[in-house]
Formats: structure tokens, sequence, C-alpha cells
């Protein structure tokens, strides 16, 4: 295992051999400060400079409260930052753009539209013409294994069906990097394992790269080529870890490797020593 | 056939019609008051209302203003409620001027305005306006206000422009909310319509209503408040309709008892 501190902020990612190193995403310097209702400052992120490369998964993982949502939504351009900048291939960040495709921890699907309306809205509002965008979208229902449900109403769905169709409704616009907000936290623990299997099925298809913010150890090693620990008040940057597992990653080897094992319990043993926080999740 | 749950839900409203014209009945044949016919002579007399040519006019003349009043006060308030849920600027300029006029009886304003544009259609048209204006406003405000961030985060991922974002994320998204405004807009644009030829005596339901009044005609006076109820009754479900159509979508799926049994 590679640990790789993160010197001063500054982190400089190690090159892996068998892709040569392209940033996609390049986070430099950012923090954030927020007004409290106090009307203190609290400074939620600091410093933080992050590389990104194309094609892979990086995993934010941290405490509640420890800004990584923030981060995500920085690079996302819902959220400017105090001070610092997000690029993304080397163009600063503004604003949301189509090349940034997030999925949220709360769905965030068009209640009024069907699981069809919602995969297809994207493509329709990028002038695709209505029934290619509906074959494509139909195909990615089928994908994210919903076939059967494309005329039933968000309502009508559970909240695994919902992100399924949260992420079909991403996927169809083709962004370049997907921007993960805690996407299964708030699934129940069967579900949420069914959903990461399915979604390393799909990422390693086309390998998008992938933002991923969570707070569960096991999900960030099982998923991830990259873990980047952060540690609270102020959130910083703690750790990158790379996790040198092989893929295609199957949940029943995996469980049972003790590289595996090893990178879970690493982990969580550098959260406890941590004074400030205790082990996430 | 019908399960007996729909069928209770069906009889319900009719039941609930019968009940009161049946208190309404013995009420009065217990008072032997004048001025308070029984519910059989105001029925009797609707005939003669409906079958009047110049009462017919009188009433449609009335629906009119109230459409026009209704339609022109919904096009106009919930752009308006909208943007202020979604900008605190816009939000902070108008609300105090809302709390001033919300307060206010709108048909206390009617003298004033019939000073400055008669007596005419313009004055009671733009009274019941004002009547159906401030509850849409209000709800498509707190509608939009409700409108999950992150749904609207999604929506500009997508390349939508901020004014796409607010028609076609934020209006459909707060629609329920705003047509709970629309709906109790509309009863209020029957109130205000009869208030305001109450005050205004020209032509209209209203006036047909006080003018019998004081010729003392209590079986029209009767007549037309069952003329005006079923008015009121009509709308509604007509509204319902459309409404239950347009939100089918956040209706909830299952039937609420109190019980289980």
């Amino acid at each position: 295992m590679k640990v790789v501190p993160s010197r001063s902020n500054e982190w400089v990612r190690s090159v892996t051999p068998q892709k040569p190193a392209s940033a996609i995403i390049e986070i430099d310097r950012v923090s954030q400060v927020f007004q409290t209702s106090t009307r203190k400052e609290h400074l939620a992120l600091s410093e933080i400079s992050l590389t990104i490369e194309e094609g892979a998964f990086v995993s934010i993982l941290g405490p509640s409260g420890c800004g990584k949502s923030t981060l995500l939504y920085i690079v996302g351009g819902f959220v400017s930052p105090t001070s610092g900048a997000a690029k993304i291939k080397g163009q600063a960040i503004t604003g949301p753009g189509l090349d940034r495709g997030p999925v949220f921890q709360e769905f965030a699907l068009f209640p009024w539209k069907t699981v069809l309306g919602n995969v297809m809205y994207g493509p329709r509002q990028q002038g695709v013409r209505a029934i290619e965008a509906e074959a494509q979208s139909r195909a990615l229902i089928e994908m994210v294994g919903l076939k059967g449900y494309e005329n039933f109403y968000p309502k009508e769905l559970s909240g695994g069906m919902k992100q399924r169709v949260a992420l079909a409704r991403t996927l169809a616009y083709h962004p370049e990097v997907l921007l993960m907000d805690e996407p299964f936290g708030a699934l129940d623990a069967h579900t949420r394992t069914r959903l990461q299997n399915d979604l390393l099925n799909i990422w390693e298809r086309d390998r998008k790269t992938v933002l991923f913010v969570t707070h569960s150890v096991d999900e960030a090693v099982f998923l991830s080529d990259k873990v980047v620990m952060m540690s609270k008040s102020p959130g910083r940057i703690r750790q990158v870890i790379d996790i040198d597992l092989p893929r295609p990653r199957r949940r029943n080897e995996l469980l049972l490797d003790p590289r595996y094992q090893k990178y879970v319990v690493d982990i969580e043993r550098m959260f406890d020593e941590s004074d400030e926080t205790g082990s996430p999740s | 056939m019908m399960s007996p749950a729909t069928l209770t839900r069906r009889i319900a409203p009719v039941l609930a019609c019968v009940g009161l014209l049946a208190v309404w009945q013995v009420a009065s044949l217990a008072l032997k008051n004048d001025s308070f016919p029984t519910a059989i002579e105001a029925i009797r007399a609707i005939p003669d209302i409906l079958g009047d040519k110049e009462a017919l006019i009188n009433i449609l003349a009335s629906l009119r203003r109230m459409a026009i009043g209704f339609g022109v006060a919904v096009l106009f308030s919930i752009p308006l409620g909208l943007l202020m849920g979604r900008s605190r600027a816009v939000a902070a300029f108008f609300n105090p001027l809302l709390m001033i006029i919300y307060p206010v009886p709108k048909a206390a304003l009617m003298p004033i305005i019939m000073l400055w544009l008669g007596v005419g259609d313009v004055t009671k048209t733009l009274v019941i306006f004002l009547g159906v204006s401030l509850p849409v406003i209000y709800h498509s405000f707190e509608g939009a206000k409700a409108v999950e961030e992150k749904m609207l985060w999604s929506g500009a991922a997508m390349g939508l422009s901020p004014l796409q974002r607010l028609v076609r994320i934020v209006l459909p998204a707060a629609l329920p909310e705003i047509l709970t405004g629309c709906r109790t807009g509309l009863v209020l644009a029957l109130i205000t319509m009869i208030t305001s030829e109450m005050i205004a005596r020209q032509s209209g339901a209203g006036n047909i209503l006080f003018n019998a009044l004081d010729m003392g005609q209590y079986d029209t006076v009767f007549a037309m408040i069952i003329i005006v109820g079923a008015m009121g009754i009509g709308l509604d479900a007509i509204f319902e309709r459309v409404r239950a159509r347009l939100v089918r979508w956040s209706e909830p799926q299952f039937d609420m008892p109190l019980s289980f049994s």
C-alpha cells in the first residue's frame, strides 16, 4: 500500500505506470468560509489542492461536517469558493456545465416527470430529437435495471430505484465527470450494496472520471482508484491513498482479499488516531 | 359495480346538500318569518329567474367579469409569486406592499375606484383582480421558495438558463401549491364579484339579489343565494378536475384512513 502524505496541501500525484497522467480537474488552494447563524465565520474548507486524472474513480472520504460535499459543489460550479480556484481541463470553473453531471443524495428528480421523462430531460434540452432521446433513454433505463418502470412517477419508486433514475438521468447527457454526493447515503445497507455493484459495472464499461463523496470507508475502498481522506474543522486533506486493487472488482472476491481488508483497517485506524474527529461512518 | 368506498364518496356530497336544505326547511317552518322563506319556496323561484332573459344576461355578465378578473389575476400573480420565491430582493420589495393590501377588504376600495373609473365593468373586474391576486401570489411565493435547491442545480447542470429554470423547474415543482392558491382565489373571485355588484348596482347577479332584497322579494333573494352557491360548487368542481389532472404526479396514492379495521 502506498500512502502518499499530503505535503503542505500541495499534493502531487505519483504517476501510475499503465496510464499517463492527464489532469481533468485541478483544485488549487480552495478555501470556503460560511457565515453561521450567529454571524461567526466558519472555515469549512482550508486551502484544498487536489488533482484528478481523467478516467479515475476518486472518493472524498471524511466525517460529516468536513466540507467534502462543499468541495464537490465547488467543482460542480454550484458554489463559488471564498478563495482559490477550481479548473476543468484547464478552464476555470465559473458555474455548472454539461461536462460535470451531479448525482445527489436527495435524488433531486423532477417529480412531475415519469422515469422516462426524467432521463430524456437532458438530451432533449441539448436538442436531441425526441425519437433518438427516447431510444437512448430507454437503453439507459434498462442498463440501470429499471426496464418496465419507464412510465412510473418518482413518488411510485423506492429510494434505490430513484437513485438509479438519477444516475441514468445524469449519464443521459454524457458528462465527462460524474460528481456523486453521498449518492447511496440515504439507502438501506442491502440496496446500497447492490447499487455499489451496479455502479462499478456501469463505470467499468466506459471509465468516466468520478468524484465520489462518502463517509463510508468500505464504500470508498471498494469503488475507488484513489481515496482522499479529509479531516474536519477546518476541512483539510489529511492523506491521499492509492487503492491498488485489480479491476474488474467483484465484491465476493474483494471482501476476502487481504489487501482490501488492510486498506479498510488502515484507513479506519488513521481516522481513529486523529484526536479531532474519530472514525467516519 | 362500484365498491362501497367509492359509492360512499359519490353519495356524500349529495347527502350534504340535501341535509342542508332539510335543516333550512325545518328552521323556516319553525320560525314562521316573512323574510325567511322555506327551502321549497326558494327552489320554486329559481326557474323564474333562470327563465328571465334579463336575469340571465345579468348573471352571464357577472361570470364574464369574474372570468376576466380571475384570469388576469392568475397570469399576473403566478410569475410575480415565483420571482419573489426565488429572489430575496424581489421578495423584500413586494412583501411589505402586499402586507399593506392584504388585510384591506377589497370591496372597501370600491368607492374610491368608482370615483376614478366609474361604476362599469372595469371597476368591478379590477376589484375581482385584487381579491384573487393576493392568495395566488402568496401560494406561488411559498411554492417557489420550497423548491429543492438540488433540483435547480440538476437543471443548471443540464444547461438550463435561469429563466428556463424558473419556467421549466420552479413552475411545475410549485404547481400543487400554486393551484391551492388559485382555488382560494376562485372562491374569492365569486365573493368579490357579488360584493362589487352590491356596491355598484348596475348589472349582475349581485344586483338581482340586492334589488330583490330592497323590494322584499325574499324567495328571489334566497333563490339567488342558491344560484350563487351552485355556481361556487360548479366552478370548484371544474377547477378540481383540471387541478387533479395537472398534478396527478403529486397526489397521494392511497386513501388516508383514520383507523385501520
